[in-house]
């Protein structure tokens, strides 16, 4: 199960992108927490503290400081580099209440089939789970020790812990171990040398016409 | 296999201004690891193939490589020696256009070190500065 991290959290009156900037320059970020039917009310977190929750793969944070919550890290805005946390989501849940959250897939072991010149393929890199708010797991790991060339696991080959269920198509694949597709590392030129696309709209004669005239 | 689109509404297109970061095709979605432009500018339609040559040459037939961006725009030229005016030149070759933060390539099933080098390989050939991403969870 992941960890319960604490986050200090101070209600924010301002807002406005000038507002937010500002915090963010402070070193906090920008947070909403919504959620029950409640009013939602407008945060400001720590950076240090979200970053440090975050990188621990946490889910359930106890709200402390001007709001006494626990709640789950609905969603996360980053910038466009993916280094700076932008904005936070929380969502107000009790411990026992049923959450949907998107959990991360790891694959352990070696595939046999790699071994006999397959290519192991890891599609689906994360699921997502109904499970307590309490027991939201770091990641689900998948064992590949038995997977041969040419077969694959589905997302209903995951172990689930305790209470949890999977939402979606439990078909979808997690994890397939394929004959290798030969990719050429040569040049080969499919089209023509200075051949145009198609044109939409247009007929064939007009646009020879066209170039004609040009 | 030189990409360029298969239909397209107009042959010719206007300059326009590369402004801005990227908002989508940011992240990494498809492997593990990502190439992101850190710069703005055309990768033309050879410069993205030799790319991908560079990269397929260290994976041979580990790993999978994805190509994030797509050469949608055409530029064109005036032939040399040609006085000005008459004219708008015909189209030379399609280039994406790459705003800072886009992801070009992804890698997925190797190992970093090993994405690590290959990116290495690839950047060489980018027009544009790059540095490397990984997948994040949350």
């Amino acid at each position: 199960m992941a960890q319960v991290e604490t986050l200090q959290v101070k209600k924010r009156d301002s807002r406005g992108k000038r507002h937010a900037r500002r915090l963010r320059r402070e070193g906090e970020v920008p947070a909403i927490l919504y959620g029950h039917g409640e009013a939602s009310v407008a945060l400001s977190v720590p950076a240090s503290q979200l970053d440090m929750a975050v990188r621990h793969g946490a889910h359930l944070v106890n709200l402390q400081g001007d709001v006494a919550e626990q709640a789950i890290i609905r969603e996360l805005q980053w910038d466009t580099y993916s280094k700076h946390i932008l904005h936070v989501d929380f969502t107000r849940v009790s411990q026992h209440e049923l959450v949907e959250v998107v959990v991360p897939i790891e694959l352990v072991g070696e595939a046999p089939g790699a071994r006999e010149g397959g290519v192991l393929e890891h599609v689906a890199h994360e699921v997502t789970i109904e499970c307590p708010a309490s027991a939201i797991p770091e990641k689900l790991v998948v064992g590949v020790n038995d997977l041969h060339l040419n077969q694959a696991l589905t997302l209903a080959d995951l172990k689930l812990p305790q209470g949890a269920r999977l939402v979606g198509n439990a078909d979808a694949v997690v994890v397939q171990c394929r004959e290798p597709v030969e990719v050429s590392e040569e040049i080969t030129p499919e089209v023509a040398e200075g051949a145009e696309p198609e044109m939409i709209g247009r007929r064939a004669e007009e646009a020879s016409d066209e170039e004609e005239k040009g | 296999m030189a990409l360029m689109p298969r239909r397209v509404k107009h042959r010719k297109s206007q300059r326009g201004r590369i402004k801005g970061k990227a908002t989508r095709g940011n992240r990494v979605v498809f492997g593990d690891f990502g190439l992101q432009a850190t710069q703005g500018g055309w990768i033309s339609a050879a410069t993205i193939e030799a790319g991908r040559i560079a990269a397929q040459q260290y994976l041979r037939t580990e790993g999978r490589l994805y190509i994030r961006i797509f050469p949608h725009k055409p530029i064109t030229s005036i032939p040399l020696e040609t006085r000005m005016g008459k004219g708008k030149g015909e189209p030379e070759y399609w280039a994406a256009v790459v705003k800072p933060g886009t992801v070009l390539y992804e890698i997925g099933g190797v190992t970093e070190d090993a994405a690590r080098i290959c990116f290495q390989r690839l950047a060489h050939k980018m027009p544009v500065r790059c540095r490397l991403l990984r997948r994040r969870s949350h």
